[in-house]
């Protein structure tokens, strides 16, 4: 796996009307890795806590949606800019058959951890191979 | 111009909007402020603003908690440092990569009217705050006119 260096990238904007909050959503940078239990995601959402984060996941279509408030920069002035704050959105087609009563969600320090347990009968199987 | 002084009642469906016009407008234009060598493109990217106090600084690093930043002044300059560090769930593959991961180290020259030495920095929820207070001399002082 190669390293992947922190840089400085633009935040990219969602566009059309898809969400339920006003103002300029961005796309967190997200992370999905696969087990053979799991599926597990983690979306960079700096400024969002627990209760302002929603997940759903309905026919197969997952969705992350982030708030940022905006009390915390009430009396501040910008003199010098080099990001925007915004909601965050993004949407994922989820094949796999997840056990959605056991989805675990927990954020830390911004980073939303999302853990999508397979359901049974979605997990690898190995196909024995007959030589005749 | 103030965000909020303009809002005749505080409306946070305007209040984003309004925030996201007024950073956009500002967007690697520093106004009144002098950047020396300091610029853009370094991680962690830095918002600056002013409130009565002094200098507000603040900078989006997801995943890093306050144990794991170090804040350092020396004169005129600010740096700040750390590491983000990911973790992974056992054996299994990425089907997508895009956080980066590692250590960071980012120096900013402040205006010189500031008072470095009184700086106070909080971190909640990948979000860095760092306030500078101005020097006293520098603070607006009211002077009163006396009947002659």
């Amino acid at each position: 796996m190669t390293d992947q260096e922190l840089t400085v990238r633009n935040k990219q904007e969602v566009t059309g009307g898809e969400a339920t909050r006003p103002g300029h959503h961005y796309h967190p940078d997200v992370d999905i890795y696969e087990t053979s239990e799991s599926l597990w995601l983690w979306a960079d959402m700096p400024s969002v806590d627990g209760k302002q984060l929603s997940v759903n996941l309905a026919d197969g279509m997952l969705t992350i949606e982030g708030g940022v408030g905006v009390d915390d920069y009430k009396d501040l002035e910008p003199v010098y800019t080099e990001y925007n704050v915004g909601n965050y959105l993004r949407r994922f087609t989820i094949s796999s058959d997840i056990d959605v009563e056991r989805i675990r969600a927990s954020v830390t320090n911004g980073v939303l951890e999302l853990e999508l347990p397979k359901a049974e009968r979605a997990k690898p199987r190995r196909i024995e191979i007959n030589v005749g | 111009m103030t965000l909020m002084r303009f809002l005749p009642e505080y409306d946070p469906v305007d209040a984003l909007l309004a925030l996201q016009r007024e950073l956009s407008n500002r967007f690697d234009r520093p106004f009144g402020l002098d950047l020396g060598p300091s610029g853009r493109g370094v991680y962690p990217a830095i918002n600056v603003f002013t409130d009565r106090e002094g200098y507000v600084l603040r900078m989006e690093v997801p995943g890093v908690a306050s144990e794991d930043l170090e804040i350092e002044t020396q004169s005129r300059t600010l740096r700040v440092s750390g590491k983000r560090e990911i973790k992974t769930q056992g054996e299994g593959s990425f089907h997508r990569r895009e956080r980066g991961r590692g250590e960071f180290s980012r120096s900013l020259q402040l205006p010189a009217d500031l008072d470095v030495a009184r700086a106070e920095a909080a971190c909640k929820h990948g979000m860095l705050t760092i306030r500078i207070p101005k020097n006293e001399e520098a603070k607006p002082r009211q002077i009163s006119v006396k009947a002659a």
